[in-house]
């Protein structure tokens, strides 16, 4: 880890001030950063692929580490709550089942302790080339995405190219899923960003970075409206070793369901298979109107995966997928499947 | 002690020469001397017993050397080439040296033959100006061709890694017109590849020593090693001393698995630093050092052919057999492995990669060979619709692996087996699968024990050997306990340290076997000189005394032990004690059952249950050999499912070298694991039994996926995406 | 150690800064707080301008180790896993140094009661929390009941895990002092064992559970 000045800022302005304040250089991973949880950035910072001159401080700010609202009003989560407190937080599980499950899906007990819920939208890609400072690839200032042709089991079969990674985050699928919005406390002040539109395709915004960020921006709070599908939602991970694990594929799913069982309303997002979270409103629109059986959740899966690209190593993915959305949908839907 | 005639016999043991293991006849004493005897009638051997060493172990209170902390001790780093093929043509330290808190630096190798190649070392004060002043150093180097897989350094336009070719034949066996001719008298015939990844120790402690020299003519070296007393040796030109001025010291060790022989080139550095800054340096591999530099266990490519009758008669095995094991030759067992067949030919071909060699690892080229045999044994059974048990009973002699095969059988449930593999109906697919193995586990003649007792009583048990994790420290005070009728607990060990009685690298699953019967010797001695000096004031002749209960005993009067010591002069006693080769023995053999469910739309691999069956001679401590087996299967699982080193061809470098993405297997991966000592094994001497135990589970596990989801996976790890690749194209999976 | 340190020239110009945790928190803040909001220019007490102010080259930091205040000199990227096994003396060598990368849990320490990866936690965030180690949870002649179970069960081989384990598992119990298997196997998910020690890993946190609620029900 490169040498860093420290500094703990008490107010988002400040904070913001400072990392303004601190860019002297054009890098994006020389630009200073933001730390609250520290999990991933530090690991980043481990293996010089990040080399912030400053670091700030997010945790002596007030107030961010709370998490308010009901089913009702929707709730309002600071920036700084902990994936453990997201989890275990009796409001979320019992009305946004999807977010507990996935803030518990993620990692371990011990990153879950201390990793935030901004710092877990903000997380960078887990590529092997991405996270090998000897591999110059695209996403670190290169000219090539290494994993295009290279060792690409884990990457990208949706909106890849020209850097194929996929996106790490748990909770981001969840997030979009249940339509919530982060607000950022930028150089302007605070604005609102449906999820939806934060994170960046490597083919849309900066390849270097993931998401609309610029580099003083902080996330302080992560909204998620109240909504008639937020209860009957869940987050399937498949992981190649459960223990501790990124994942290889992952669906947030999310219905309102009539009176007759049928469906009024569905949200089905991909993680895992691409560089942002994945919606697939093929798959979505597919169900409306239909009852979740088995024929509408194979229609569902292969709507969501029609799309899909892959790379020489990963074609496994689609199948993988599929099984995943037909198990979130039916999870919801009351099936067994 | 009474001196025997010294008959002479031969006899056969191990040896290990850099971790590689074979065997040699020696001449030794046929002293006759002490015997264990009956398996079943020793008070603390063969018993349940806590390590000694575990209070300071669970309490952070044991010292590894990672933990050594000396007076101005300075933190050293590699710096690791990030080529795998080239040469330094020109290195610069100033820029490092210049650094705040710099105090040593120096320059590695030259010629760069794999991506992680050290070629300079630092010393600075703190590891945080260490890792700085790495990136201070300023490497030129002239980058050149390179090969990192198996099937491009075979092709003959390849990047040259040895002059002389990348594919050396190491030997052949068997007649291959014989060969080609059995295989028209069988009637079921599996030809198939089989692939094994390099695997990593990851040992959890790095490498890496602790050197203590401040200038003057003496060192002491903290290391992480399987072999103290490789160290001094190795050490001492580095430094420029005499062999015997240094000290290697081993009081705990993080783990070795066969990686850790000799001082190694971190090792060397490390000494080159001490020696510059004339300050003690402690110099740890980080873990991506470890990944890169510090060995592994040689993949393996197998091309094998194998024919069979329909009454279940294995006739025929041809096999081609590649060793990957990057610069070194790496290692793999030969072909049929533990199977008679009644013809074989076969070769085996060592093919060199631009990684770093292999390296001796717990049961070097036995699993390797093991999975793909018994991969095969598989296919031939189910294309001859018999049961693969039987299959297998039948092209194996020994009625030991009968025993072995039979009492797994049971604890596995055999008969539950899933009848057509894949059959069943949901995505969850129960399977089961065998494996057997084999491997040596002798001792040899190199440990020298000291027993002392001490007037006031105190008995000190002292050799210089170390600590895998093994439990040696334990088993060494309950032989001794055992023999002089005291507790594991009246007994203290010294070990670890150069300055002590001599012993053997811990490899090949020597240590115990060659260990035990030097300190029961030496124990059995003790016993026989305290026995003359209390002998008189029993009334009794010496081999009247019996020592039990903590007591010395005999004509109807009782000393307490103290009271016994008591009566050896101020000095008290040493007794000596060597190897006795009635005390150890060699071979074993071993079975392993899995279960596992396979979840056919996701491809996951649930472990259910494992069990293995494992003869050990004598086991001087169950619960430690228990723990040992239960290693073995885990390891073996980490092999079958998950583990493996992933390089990129053309960067030519490792991409996985960290635990997040070279998977260990962890907590949630467990399943029910039953590790079965074979009791039916009569024999009443000591053999290691860490290495074989790691063997046939990972036979077993692949098998147990094949009948659980119809697919064979043929090259490990068996990993999700394979298997629905495999369910994909119908049951053939890579 | 430290002192030693302060005698080799740091990385860069030294403005050292004597960082204090100033206990703002309330007792139910999970995170905010509970870093110094103000740092003391040079150790004289004079109440800076808050920590807005960077803190660079070395730094002291005041700890809470295994209830006893313990001062450290490191810099501001010295994780607390290297502060304690570097930069205290006499140090703490019982949570180890394995992956670095928050992927094995050897060093798993206690911060605030709850297990954390050592290795990536800053030391200047420790200030003002509460720091526990597995020499704060027993010794060999003291041990816990988790560490008696652990030597009772034979849950450990080379022991380089051990430390880790034992910690996450006795923090767990206390939170959950009844598990079963499958809350063990969750609760000790992120601390990994090379040698194969799990099965007598759960089977030590099962029986520490059970010995320690026969103690209460007793």
């Amino acid at each position: 880890m490169k040498a860093f000045e420290w500094v703990s800022p008490t107010s988002v302005n400040d904070a913001v001030k400072l990392l303004r304040a601190g860019a002297t250089t054009r890098d994006p991973d020389e630009a200073p950063r933001p730390i609250a949880g520290g999990q991933d950035l530090l690991t980043t910072m481990k293996d010089y692929i990040t080399r912030p001159a400053r670091v700030v401080n997010l945790k002596a700010i007030r107030g961010m580490d709370k998490i308010e609202g009901d089913a009702r009003r929707g709730l309002k989560i600071g920036a700084l709550v902990t994936l453990t407190q997201l989890a275990e937080h009796p409001t979320v599980r019992r009305d946004f089942p999807a977010l507990a499950e996935a803030a518990h899906s993620v990692a371990t007990p011990q990153i879950r302790n201390l990793g935030t819920v901004g710092g877990n939208l903000c997380q960078r890609p887990r590529c092997w080339y991405y996270r090998l400072e000897e591999a110059v690839c695209l996403k670190k200032g290169g000219s090539e995405c290494f994993a295009a042709t290279g060792e690409n089991k884990y990457n990208a079969i949706l909106g890849g190219g020209p850097s194929y990674i996929v996106h790490p985050s748990d909770l981001a699928p969840a997030l979009v899923a249940l339509g919530a919005s982060v607000v950022v406390a930028g150089a302007q002040g605070a604005r609102t960003i449906p999820l939806e539109k934060f994170f960046t395709l490597p083919s849309e915004g900066s390849v270097r970075r993931e998401n609309v960020l610029a580099n003083e921006d902080i996330i302080t709070e992560i909204t998620v409206p109240a909504s008639a599908f937020a209860a009957r939602s869940t987050y399937l991970k498949f992981k190649e070793r459960d223990s501790l694990d990124f994942a290889l594929a992952a669906v947030a799913a999310a219905v309102e369901l009539g009176a007759d069982k049928t469906v009024k309303q569905a949200r089905v997002v991909l993680g895992g298979v691409a560089p942002v979270p994945w919606r697939v409103p093929e798959a979505e629109a597919a169900l409306a109107g239909k009852r979740l059986d088995q024929a509408a959740l194979d229609e569902a899966a292969r709507l969501a995966l029609a799309g899909a690209k892959p790379l020489a190593k990963n074609a496994y993915k689609i199948p993988l997928t599929q099984a995943l959305v037909r198990r979130a949908l039916g999870k919801v839907g009351g099936l067994n499947s | 002690m009474q001196q025997q005639t010294p008959k002479k016999k031969k006899i056969r043991v191990p040896r290990v020469v850099n971790g590689q293991e074979m065997m040699v006849e020696i001449e030794v004493d046929d002293t006759g001397g002490p015997a264990w005897g009956p398996n079943d009638a020793h008070r603390l051997l063969n018993h349940r017993l806590p390590r000694v060493d575990g209070p300071a172990k669970v309490s952070g209170a044991a010292r590894y050397t990672h933990d050594v902390r000396l007076p101005g001790m300075l933190y050293g780093r590699v710096l690791r080439a990030p080529h795998a093929h080239a040469r330094v043509t020109k290195i610069d330290l100033a820029a490092a040296r210049k650094l705040p808190g710099v105090k040593a630096a120096v320059e590695g190798l030259k010629d760069v033959r794999y991506a992680g190649t050290p070629v300079a070392a630092v010393a600075a004060t703190t590891p945080e100006l260490a890792a700085d002043a790495l990136r201070a150093v300023v490497v030129e180097y002239e980058v050149l061709p390179h090969v990192v897989r198996a099937e491009d350094a075979m092709k003959p336009d390849a990047p040259k890694v040895f002059n002389e070719g990348n594919v050396k034949l190491a030997g052949t066996r068997g007649d291959k017109e014989r060969a080609a001719d059995a295989f028209k008298t069988c009637d079921a015939v599996v030809e198939a590849e089989y692939r094994t990844p390099l695997i990593h120790h990851a040992c959890l402690e790095t490498h890496g020593h602790v050197v203590d020299y401040r200038g003057g003519d003496a060192a002491t070296v903290y290391a992480s090693t399987q072999w103290t007393f490789s160290i001094p040796e190795d050490a001492a030109p580095e430094l420029g001393l005499q062999q015997s001025a240094v000290t290697a010291v081993v009081e705990h060790m993080g783990g070795g698995f066969g990686s850790k022989f000799g001082i190694g080139v971190e090792g060397q550095m490390a000494c080159q630093l001490a020696k510059q800054a004339q300050a003690p340096v402690h110099l740890m591999l980080t873990r991506h050092d470890e990944f890169l530099l510090a060995g592994n266990r040689s993949g393996s490519w197998q091309k094998l052919k194998g024919g069979a009758t329909k009454d279940g008669k294995l006739v025929v095995v041809e096999a081609r057999q590649y060793r990957l094991g990057g610069l070194g030759d790496g290692s793999q067992a030969g072909q049929p492995y533990v199977y008679s067949a009644d013809a074989i030919y076969r070769e085996i071909s060592s093919v060199h990669t631009h990684e770093d060699s292999s390296r001796a690892m717990r049961a070097p080229g036995h699993p390797q060979a093991s999975f793909a045999m018994e991969s095969l044994m598989d296919e031939l059974a189910y294309k001859l619709n018999l049961d693969p048990l039987e299959f297998r009973k039948k092209n194996i002699k020994d009625p030991a692996w009968h025993r072995q095969l039979e009492r797994g059988a049971k604890e596995i449930g055999w008969a539950r087996r899933n009848g057509v593999p894949g059959g069943g109906a949901g995505p969850l697919k129960r399977g089961l699968g065998c494996a057997v193995g084999v491997w040596g586990g002798g001792g040899s003649p190199q440990c020298k024990v000291d027993v002392t007792l001490a007037r006031d009583g105190a008995v000190t048990v002292a050799v210089g050997t170390q600590d895998l994790g093994t439990g040696t420290r334990t088993y060494t005070r309950a032989v001794v306990a055992e023999e002089l009728g005291l507790q594991v607990k009246d007994v203290r060990e010294e070990i670890g340290n150069s300055k002590l009685g001599a012993s053997n690298p811990s490899g090949g699953s020597t240590t115990a076997a060659s260990l035990a019967p030097a300190v029961k010797h030496a124990a059995y001695n003790a016993r026989t000189m305290l026995a003359e000096k209390v002998a008189p004031l029993l009334g009794v002749k010496p081999e009247e005394v019996v020592f039990a209960d903590g007591r010395v005993t005999g004509g109807g009067k009782s000393l307490a032990w103290a009271q016994a010591c008591a009566a050896l002069p101020p000095a008290g006693l040493v007794a000596h004690g060597e190897w006795q080769s009635q005390l150890a023995g060699n071979g074993v053999h071993g079975a392993a059952f899995a279960e596992v469910e396979v979840d056919v739309e996701t491809g996951h691999v649930r472990p259910i249950k494992l069990v293995h069956v494992q003869d050990v001679g004598l086991p001087l401590n169950r619960l430690a050999v228990e723990s040992q087996i239960n290693g073995g299967m885990i390891q073996s699982l980490g092999m079958a499912l998950w583990e493996g080193r992933v390089m990129d061809a053309q960067l030519g470098l490792q991409l996985n070298p960290g635990f997040g993405d070279y998977k260990l297997p962890g907590a949630l991966e467990m399943p029910e694991l039953v590790p079965v000592i074979d009791d039916g094994d009569p024999r009443e001497v000591v053999i290691g039994v860490g290495e074989p135990s790691l063997i046939p589970t990972v036979g077993a596990l692949a098998n147990a996926v094949f009948n659980a989801s119809g697919v064979r996976v043929r090259e490990l790890p068996i990993t999700p995406d394979k298997i629905l690749m495999g369910l994909w194209k119908g049951g053939q999976a890579a | 150690m430290a002192d030693e340190q302060d005698k080799e020239a740091p990385a860069r110009p030294s403005r050292r800064r004597f960082l204090k945790g100033v206990g703002i928190a309330g007792a139910g803040a999970a995170l905010a707080g509970r870093v110094p909001d103000a740092a003391q220019r040079d150790g004289k007490g004079a109440q800076g301008a808050g920590a807005q102010t960077p803190a660079a080259g070395t730094v002291e930091l005041a700890l809470t180790i295994n209830g006893q205040r313990r001062t450290v000199t490191c810099e501001p990227r010295t994780t607390l896993l290297n502060a304690l096994r570097n930069n205290l003396e006499p140090p703490l060598t019982g949570p180890k140094l394995v992956c670095d990368m928050g992927t094995c849990g050897a060093c798993t320490v206690l911060l605030d009661d709850k297990p954390v990866y050592s290795c990536l936690v800053l030391a200047v965030d420790a200030v003002g929390r509460k720091v526990t180690t597995v020499e704060g949870l027993g010794t060999p002649e003291r041990m816990n009941a988790v560490q008696a179970a652990f030597v009772e069960q034979d849950a450990l081989m080379c022991g380089f895990c051990t430390p880790g384990f034992v910690t996450t598992i006795s923090a767990y119990l206390k939170q959950n002092p009844r598990p079963t298997l499958e809350e063990v196997r969750e609760a000790c998910k992120g601390n990994f064992c090379r040698c194969g020690t799990y099965p007598r890993v759960f089977a030590a946190a099962l029986a520490a559970a059970q010995n320690a609620t026969r103690a209460t029900d007793d």
